[in-house]
């Protein structure tokens, strides 16, 4: 009876896994080569540049293109997109592709790529100035079933186009450094100087401002160095692109905020520097740095302090027993 | 037997200990020498003669990076000649790796809702930045969930529980099943884990045309295969009208330039 039963639990089991479908969700992959493109160009030149997407999706995809420009962007580089924003340079873009065209959808197959031919007319008489822009590529929106209830998600990815117009390749720049400070709160301010232990590592932030029209790339060095002006430690600033009137963080060039980690013989006054130099044009900004053994002290102070306490203590104890007897 | 130290003794071993530790701790002040010409790091090697913050090629120790500035006549004389500059990509990484984005299911389906008990649906967001430094994937809906026919009618996005009040740039818990709407979570990797502290912490969605699009993902740095879940959640009252639902959402994904 057992066995009849198991055999029918056994094959309903089985009939039901095999006859269940396989169920695989639209999904979504699309790739773009490359992610910016910086131009410096003369009035009445013209570029193209090709750019790459490629369907990494498992169905063939419609997908739409078009052009988006900003004007401003976070701390981090990242655009804040203005879509309802409609200037006349926008005309200065077109695709030069003879079966794709910007806001009209076109199809690319599963695991196919497809390239995008970006062309670039500036005519003579543009503005100098800077311009900015993200060509994007959306998946083209669908109909949805009328059952269906619930939210379909559209995808969109991009790549920034950092354009400068201007007849000279270096156009002024007025790059300025701000906040340059230590982290974490592990020192003490007094006046213009920073106080800090000295053999905690320190870390400091630093954003760069950029108040001249043009785009400006940050290229220089954090550099501390001693009161004699002897440099003991250099780090690399990760060159990034600074959009007119924005404001960037300056990071070292592992991307990370800038660290010293002093040692013991770092004792005293110190200049920490941080310098950038753009194509034509040189900032800098320094602090000073007060080192000393804080954390050693308060160690040797407090061993003292055991040291003292248990010797007066021993000692009274000592006068103690000496008076009763 | 023994004899016990004097007071005057005592004082005379305080300040012999007192005086040693005090020569120790100067003599480990003393300042060693400083090779001013060795400009070197644990993490990077600047190889040039003088101090000078442009031309020369930089390496760190193991070689693996590589870094060289383009400034100076190359670039002048390119343009001069040519009229235009071209860089694409980004000079401090060499790489063609490009920036690609994922979403593992365009259509979240909830299907069949009960009034009081919320429904859930996820999906996993992943980017690879390739020779990007740095991304940002935003969110933003067309309009609340509408009803398809009949008369308009709408599920409000959240606004979580009363006591924890959620705006759509800031996540909050939303754990009572008397609260109705529409809204998400997220989680995984580049998420701001400190808006969204577990998985009870929801947002709205920002609605378009009317608001700005919501960060719901960020690194300043490269990114590989950075993954993240998107946790949609519905709950519904019972005077909700009925119908079907639906409305769009989507991801902008851009690179940091």
């Amino acid at each position: 009876m057992t066995k009849k039963y198991l055999t029918i639990i056994f094959l309903s089991v089985l009939f039901t896994l095999l006859s269940s479908q396989k169920v695989s969700a639209e999904n979504y992959g699309l790739s773009i080569y490359p992610p910016l493109l910086r131009i410096h160009i003369k009035p009445g030149k013209s570029i193209t540049q090709v750019f790459k997407i490629e369907n990494l999706s498992s169905t063939d995809k419609t997908l739409i293109t078009s052009i988006i420009p900003f004007s401003e962007s976070d701390n981090f580089g990242n655009p804040i997109l203005d879509p309802k924003t409609i200037t006349p340079w926008l005309s200065y873009f077109s695709l030069a592709n003879s079966q794709i065209k910007f806001n009209e959808p076109f199809n690319i197959a599963a695991g196919a790529s497809e390239q995008l031919v970006l062309s670039i007319s500036i005519p003579e008489d543009a503005l100098l100035t800077d311009i900015y822009a993200t060509i994007i590529i959306s998946t083209y929106e669908n109909s949805l079933t009328q059952s269906f209830q619930g939210s379909s998600i559209r995808a969109t990815l991009g790549s920034n186009l950092l354009i400068t117009i201007n007849d000279q390749a270096y156009p002024d720049t007025i790059l300025k450094i701000e906040n340059f400070y230590p982290l974490d709160n592990n020192y003490l301010k007094v006046g213009n100087l920073y106080f800090v232990d000295s053999i905690t590592p320190i870390k400091f932030t630093a954003l760069v401002s950029n108040e001249g029209n043009f785009s400006a790339e940050t290229k220089g060095v954090f550099r501390v160095s001693t009161s004699n002006n002897k440099p003991i430690y250099l780090d690399g600033v990760l060159p990034v692109n600074v959009i007119a009137k924005s404001r960037r963080a300056i990071l070292s060039i592992d991307g990370n905020n800038f660290e010293y980690t002093p040692s013991l013989s770092n004792i005293g006054p110190h200049q920490i520097t941080l310098e950038i130099k753009t194509d034509n044009s040189n900032t800098s900004t320094t602090i000073e740095v007060f080192f000393f053994p804080l954390k050693l002290s308060l160690g040797l102070f407090l061993t003292l302090l055991i040291i003292v306490s248990v010797l007066v203590i021993t000692s009274k104890s000592s006068r103690k027993s000496i008076d009763t007897q | 037997m023994f004899s016990i130290p004097s007071l005057d003794q005592n004082m005379k071993m305080i300040y012999l200990i007192t005086s040693i530790i005090t020569l120790i701790f100067f003599t480990s002040l003393v300042p060693n020498i400083v090779f001013a010409d060795n400009l070197k790091s644990p993490t990077f090697e600047v190889q040039m003669s003088t101090i000078n913050i442009t031309g020369g090629n930089k390496s760190n120790e193991d070689h693996s990076i590589n870094l060289n500035d383009t400034v100076g006549q190359t670039f002048q004389g390119r343009f001069n000649s040519d009229g235009f500059v071209v860089q694409a990509g980004f000079q401090y990484i060499h790489s063609i790796v490009p920036f690609s984005f994922k979403i593992s299911n365009l259509d979240i389906d909830f299907g069949s809702l009960v009034p009081g008990v919320p429904s859930t649906r996820t999906n996993t967001l992943t980017v690879t930045t390739g020779s990007a430094f740095g991304y940002s994937v935003k969110a933003i809906e067309d309009h609340p969930l509408r009803r398809v026919s009949g008369t308009v009618a709408t599920i409000a996005d959240t606004s979580c529980d009363l006591a924890t009040p959620c705006l759509q740039t800031d996540a909050n818990q939303w754990l009572d099943n008397t609260r109705y709407g529409f809204g998400y979570n997220m989680s995984g990797t580049d998420v701001d884990l400190g808006d969204f502290e577990d998985s009870n912490f929801y947002r709205p969605f920002p609605v378009q045309n009317v608001d700005e699009p919501a960060i719901v993902m960020s690194k300043d740095k490269m990114a590989t295969s950075s993954a993240a879940t998107v946790t949609y959640k519905i709950n519904i009252d019972a005077a909700q009208a009925a119908g079907t639902y639906q409305n769009s959402i989507q991801f902008i994904a851009i690179p940091a330039f």
